[in-house]
């Protein structure tokens, strides 16, 4: 029995391609060289607060249970419609739920079906690193394993194929790498009744 | 130790308790306390011809008091249930005002929805009348388009919306067809064409009468003689549907617009009781938008005919309408104040005796509420409508009138 390998960090910081920080891009690092890296046991959040999805974007490893966190003090109608994840469950006011069966990777569009404005995302990776870069456009990962890595950029606005870019880094030690986009961000939309009156009769 | 009664009450709340999961019961509603000071005609709800909900003078009374309530399944299946209740020494009136199923599918994974009602419901056409129990959102009288729909309009049948929704479609607006099948709307135009358009809160209770002005063609030996003191306009005389298409486009956090056609696609040669057959159809556009954050834009126009036969089929009442509001309706905080101006008209295409249903009128409605706490609403509103009705001389009245009202209300949504 070897030693466990010593954590390798892996600094991403995502800039635009006019060179400005971007926060809550989706990171994620795939291995390319046969590197085995046990799934993760993190369960991520899915809220939904203010009648909209908070946050907008989630990222979790495909296989794993994704906590939807209903935050608000009325009932919502949570679904997917993608073939490969697709679900709707009512969520009560301060009720939460695991959802489970999310096992292929891709991307999940949400929305509410009493709300129409509210729009999220679930992003099902095949990897245990991912995560969401912070205010200075910075994320970081541990891995175990040495090796070549493909990380990819997602965002659902992102102006690029499959809504992502990805390189691929060659990582030995400690590293950090810049991943600057060539492609551009759409406006994200903001999730909005059009109407702010508090009684509609609606649903 | 299990006996009998221990295992007969366990099934019976693992039953409960399976109910209890799979259903949501919510209760919501308005009450609504006005005083009000009007220089008018004795209100068109008792038979005159006033133009608001009051007559001539001061009153206190409870404008509304509304109850909707909604029992949700977690399928998509809800059953929703609307009382209205109205104490103002008028038409005094407890009853239910919508009652319906309906089933909101979830969207394919192109972002088409079905959704579908079956039972007693408005169809989706007032841009005011969106709070709890129909309640106008930010005046407490609604326009004239829309008291008349509160007032005669009322399907009870089944409808069926197809949505596409715009953000599984990459568009920024979301799409939606209605067509929807009714029945018991046959008398619908009757008042419309006798007291003209009016202005109130006062929607009609399901199987509620109202009384109709003095015209001079009800009396023995003229043409409407058989008509009834009181029409009903749910009713439904000739086991003919009627219909009902309307199209939406609802652009997220901007606003709607919808577009639609009704038609009660009654015959027109019917009377029962004293209550005749009236073939209604209208067109009708409309738009909410949000100019601003704060500053919301709410227009309406709808145009369409009433045709009354007698049984020999030769017409006695034969109507041309139209009416139209733009409102503007600005908050600031926790004030909220709204303007609205209208237009109205009848246009009375027949020949009978005693029964000249034409009018023009224009109205104006200044209101400012201020939201004094989450769910608690003071407003004031002055209303200004000016029309000219020849058909007024039936009561003894001048044609033109001038009518104002002020209103004070508390309203209190839960």
């Amino acid at each position: 029995m070897s030693a466990p390998a010593l954590a390798i960090e892996l600094n991403v910081q995502v800039l635009s391609a006019s060179g400005e920080p971007l926060q809550d891009m989706v990171v994620y690092a795939e291995p390319l060289d046969g590197q085995q890296l046990p799934a993760t046991d993190k369960v991520v959040s899915v809220g939904q607060k203010g009648k909209s999805f908070a946050p907008y974007v989630s990222v979790s490893q495909a296989g794993s249970d994704v906590l939807f966190d209903n935050q608000d003090d009325i009932t919502h109608h949570i679904y997917s419609v993608d073939s490969d994840a697709r679900f709707s469950f009512k969520i009560k006011a301060g009720e939460q739920r695991l959802q489970r069966g999310l096992d292929q990777s891709g991307e999940v569009a949400m929305g509410c079906n009493i709300h129409d404005w509210m729009s999220g995302y679930l992003l099902l990776v095949d990897t245990p690193l991912f995560g969401k870069t912070s205010q200075a456009g910075a994320v970081s990962f541990d891995t175990p394993e040495a090796g070549r890595y493909r990380v990819t950029v997602w965002h659902p606005q992102l102006l690029a194929d499959n809504n992502r870019e990805a390189q691929t880094v060659d990582v030995q030690n400690g590293m950090k790498v810049t991943a600057r986009l060539t492609s551009g961000m759409d406006e994200t939309p903001e999730q909005e009744s059009d109407d702010d009156f508090d009684f509609l009769s609606e649903y | 130790m299990l006996n009998k009664g221990t295992v007969f009450a366990a099934i019976v709340s693992a039953g409960a308790v399976t109910q209890v999961s799979a259903l949501e019961s919510k209760l919501n509603g308005i009450i609504d306390y006005r005083l009000a000071h009007s220089d008018t005609s004795d209100s068109y709800r008792q038979g005159g011809i006033g133009k608001f909900g009051t007559d001539n003078g001061g009153q206190a009374y409870l404008g509304q008091a509304g109850l909707q309530w909604v029992l949700e399944w977690d399928s998509g299946l809800s059953f929703h249930a609307v009382a209205n209740g109205y104490l103002d020494g008028e038409d005094n009136g407890l009853g239910i005002t919508e009652t319906f199923f309906k089933y909101r599918g979830i969207p394919n994974d192109s972002g088409h929805r079905l959704q579908s009602k079956v039972g007693l419901f408005y169809p989706a056409i007032s841009l005011e009348n969106k709070a709890f129990a129909w309640a106008a959102k930010n005046t407490l009288n609604s326009s004239t388009l829309n008291t008349w729909i509160g007032e005669e309009i009322r399907l009870l049948g089944a409808e069926l919306t197809w949505t596409r929704l715009g953000k599984l479609n990459d568009a920024d607006y979301d799409l939606s067809f209605t067509a929807s099948g009714f029945f018991n709307n046959d008398p619908s135009g009757a008042l419309l064409a006798w007291h003209g358009w009016t202005s109130s809160s006062r929607q009609t209770l399901w199987g509620e009468k109202r009384k109709i002005p003095p015209l001079e063609a009800r009396k023995s030996g003229f043409k409407l003689e058989p008509q009834a003191a009181e029409s009903d306009p749910f009713l439904e005389l000739d086991d003919r549907p009627g219909y009902h298409l309307q199209t939406q486009v609802r652009w997220s956090r901007q606003g709607e617009i919808n577009a639609g056609y009704y038609n009660n696609n009654a015959r027109t040669d019917i009377v029962e009781h004293g209550q005749y057959t009236w073939l209604t159809r209208f067109y009708y556009v409309g738009a909410r938008w949000l100019l601003d954050k704060k500053l919301e834009l709410t227009a309406q126009y709808m145009t369409g005919d009433t045709l009354m036969n007698d049984v020999y089929g030769r017409p006695v009442v034969d109507n041309d309408y139209s009416s139209a509001f733009v409102m503007l309706s600005k908050r600031i905080g926790k004030h909220r104040v709204t303007g609205r101006i209208e237009e109205f008209s009848v246009t009375d295409k027949d020949q009978t005796v005693g029964d000249n249903n034409s009018e023009y009128g224009k109205a104006a409605t200044l209101n400012y509420t201020y939201r004094y706490s989450k769910p608690l609403f003071l407003s004031v509103e002055h209303s200004w409508i000016n029309s000219d009705r020849p058909g007024r001389v039936y009561s003894g009245e001048p044609a033109d009138r001038e009518e104002r009202q002020l209103l004070l209300a508390v309203r209190y949504f839960f």
